[in-house]
This record gives C-alpha cells, structure tokens and sequence, in this order.
C-alpha cells in the first residue's frame, strides 16, 4: 500500500475570517471581563491581573465595549451565513439522531472503550458542542446587554431575573464558551496540523491510500 | 512536532493579545474615539420617558448596608447645611444662590432607584428630593441648553446631556431612606440618577451651571465613558 497526499476543501473564506474574527473578539472580550469582574467580584476570587486586559476598570472597559460590536456583528454574520448557504447543516448540526453516538464518544474520550466508534465527518459530541456554541453566544450577548443598559434593555433584564442575577447569567455563558474553547483546543491538538491549517487556507491535506 | 508549532503559536497569540499592557498612545486615542462612537449609540438609544425597573419597598438595600463609596478626592464639603447654597449660573432666567430650606419647599419627589456602580455592585435605596426637571423650570433654565454641569465640595465634576437631567427620575436629592443626607451620601444635596452609571450621582454638589458647553466629568476624564447610560 502506498499513501498518496490528496486535498479537501473543507472552509470556505467567510467561514475561516468569521472564525479568526471571532478568536480575537473573545480574547479581548475574555481578558478585559476578567479586569472588569475584579473591579466587584461575584465570589471571592479575582482573576491574577496578567491574564486581564486594560490596566484598570476603565481601560477594560474600553476594551469590552469595543470588541462587544465586533463579537457581535461577526457572530451574526457567520450565523445568517450558515443559515443561507446551508453550510455544515448535515455535518454538523445535532439532530435527535445523534444522541445514541454520545455515550460511545465519552466512553472513548474516557479511554473505557479503546477504539474511536464509527462517526461522520464529526462526532456526536463535536456535534453537540457546535449547534450549542451560537446559543452560548447569544445568551453571553443578551445578559451583556442587560447589564450594559439595564434601564434601556430593561425587558432583556427581565427574562435574567434583573441587573444583577444577568451578572451571574453573563459570567456562567462566559465560562461554558471558555470550556468549549478549551475542549476545541485540546481536538485541534490532537487532531493535528494539517487540520488546523485548513481553518487558515481552506484546504486540508489527507493521507489516503491509494489502491 | 507538528503539534509543538501549533503550540507556539497559540502560546504567542495568547502572549501578544492579553498581556497586561495599559492601553497606551495609538491604542489608547483610538479606544477612546470608539468610546465616543458608543456614548452616541447611548443617547441615540435614551427615552426620556422610559422609567427605570419599579423596586418595591422589600427590595429595598437595609439601610445600616447602604454602602459609602470613597473616591479618590473624598474629602467632606467645608459649610454646614445652614450656610450651604446652591450656586445657580449660565443659561438661567433666575441665577442665583438658592438655600436647602428653598429646594425643600418646591414639590417633593420620593423614589426607589437602583444604584448602579461602574464597578458591577448595585443598591436599591430610597431617595427623596425634587425631580430636576422640576427646579430647571423654577429657576428658568432654557430648555434649549445642552448640558448641565454641576461642581462639588470635595473637587469632583459632572456633565450630564439635558435629556438625562430632565428624565422623570433624576432628583436634586436631600434625603436617603426618609432621613436628610448623611455625610457620607452627599449632605446636603447631591444629584441622583437612575438612567446612568453611579459616578454620575454627584455629591456635595454647590454649583449648577446651564450651558452649551460640552462639561466633562471627574472618571469620564480618566477614560470611564461620558454618557454612562443604563
């Protein structure tokens, strides 16, 4: 057997800036909430101010009210572009199908089960976490605005419980987006290179063999 | 050693992106003009006529917690309450100095509003005093002026737009839970209003001024945003 290298196109452009977009909105949406959240903590425990952004609780705040309109705008264009152009609806959107492959996934992720169970383009899990992540972020969106102007926005305060239970709302999306970006790093990562690449150029390099 | 690069560069983005660095120069000129661009966004989205979120009584902050925020300049205002005036100047028909005694006489106005401070805590306390609007109209401010500057005894500034100072719920407030102003709260007279951030609840206020002229603030000259809309 002789592997040959072929490659598949697998991000289209707008795919690949609204990611990269995105990437850098949350790192300074992120590091300057953190400054922020330390001016008044929710619970006893302040983020070590180098992994902040800002300098100060005004500094941050600049940064925050900033990168909130790129997250924004970027998140709602990617949005209405999978939507239009039908883009990763059969691989990757979660239907009711795909809750017998979560089990087998976390088994294997566990390492009970040695063997990677036979999956499509993406997993079950992978699956999972995609089609939830949009909602992530428009719920970190809805309690940011019911904080940012809770008089103005103060219907969207409401469905949060008022200004300061949509602080805890806001800090909990926060947190479960950052534990999906930790889960997602750790899959790039294993997954290799060449899958990372291909989020860059659009095309990524498999091995295949040739018969 | 393909995942090892893909470390570095992770690791670098990360190094790069959040390092704790104080917006300085290019960055710190261009946030700023951005924070502006929001300030705009804020008053676009202002009403003047959308109250705050109604705060029963039960609701209410105890008053033995109603917390004292120190600034920086903290410093208690130099008269006592018989001698203190509010120094009325600018676009008015009646300036002047005007006495707590004559601020009391005009209709009272007793609300709960949520305070709301730039750093994430909030209270919700019982303020009492005269609705600005109110005193605007009695000493004769023109309606068409822009803005309303207000100085206070321990050095600290404000400038609020004329919409916001003559929302329904922004007071010219001398009491707190139905007890004159303590010292700390800004005895005698203080502004409160629940549409903006707290650093605009001026206390110790001594001086009001009607004017065209864009005011600055004492935070919002450091870099928190001018119009501080909630």
């Amino acid at each position: 057997m002789k592997m040959k290298p072929a490659k598949i196109f697998q991000h289209p452009l707008v795919i690949r800036v609204t990611h990269w977009l995105n990437f850098i909105a949350l790192l300074i949406m992120v590091s300057s909430g953190m400054r922020i959240f330390n001016a008044s903590p929710l619970f006893a425990f302040k983020f070590p101010s180098w992994v902040t952004l800002g300098g100060w609780l005004g500094g941050a705040r600049q940064w925050h009210f900033f990168a909130m309109w790129i997250f924004v705008l970027n998140g709602v264009l990617a949005v209405i572009y999978n939507v239009a152009t039908r883009h990763g609806r059969k691989t990757t959107i979660f239907r009711t199908k795909d809750i017998h492959g979560i089990l087998p996934m976390i088994k294997y992720y566990l390492r009970i089960n040695k063997e990677h169970p036979k999956t499509d383009k993406y997993n079950a899990l992978q699956k999972l976490a995609y089609t939830s992540v949009p909602f992530l972020g428009i719920g970190v969106t809805l309690s940011g605005l019911a904080m940012y102007m809770p008089v103005t926005f103060q219907e969207i305060a409401f469905i949060f419980g008022g200004y300061d239970l949509a602080r805890w709302f806001h800090f909990i999306f926060m947190a479960l987006i950052v534990f999906f970006f930790l889960g997602h790093l750790f899959m790039v990562v294993t997954a290799g290179w060449w899958n990372f690449w291909s989020m860059i150029t659009g095309w990524k390099r498999v091995e295949t063999v040739q018969k | 050693m393909k995942t090892f690069d893909f470390f570095c560069i992770v690791f670098l983005s990360v190094l790069l992106c959040s390092c704790d660095a104080t917006p300085s120069g290019k960055i710190e000129q261009g946030l700023r003009s951005f924070q502006k661009f929001n300030d705009g966004v804020q008053q676009a989205a202002f009403s003047k006529n959308k109250l705050a979120p109604k705060i029963e009584d039960k609701d209410l902050t105890p008053e033995s917690k109603f917390r004292v925020n120190d600034y920086d300049t903290h410093t208690p205002p130099s008269d006592t309450t018989e001698n203190w005036r509010l120094y009325v100047t600018g676009l008015v028909k009646h300036p002047g100095y005007y006495s707590l005694a004559q601020i009391k006489e005009l209709q009272k106005q007793v609300q709960n509003s949520k305070h709301v401070c730039v750093e994430g805590w909030s209270q919700n306390i019982k303020w009492g005093g005269v609705a600005l609007w109110y005193f605007l109209d009695w000493v004769g401010a023109d309606s068409n002026a822009k803005y309303i500057a207000v100085e206070c005894a321990d050095k600290y500034y404000e400038g609020y737009d004329m919409e916001s100072a003559r929302h329904p719920e922004t007071l010219l407030c001398y009491e707190a839970f139905n007890k004159p102003l303590s010292l700390q709260h800004g005895a005698p007279c203080r502004i409160v209003m629940p549409t903006k951030l707290g650093y605009k609840s001026a206390k110790w206020i001594f001086k009001l001024v009607v004017t065209n002229t864009k005011p600055g603030g004492y935070w919002e000259d450091q870099g928190y945003d001018w119009n501080a809309g909630l």
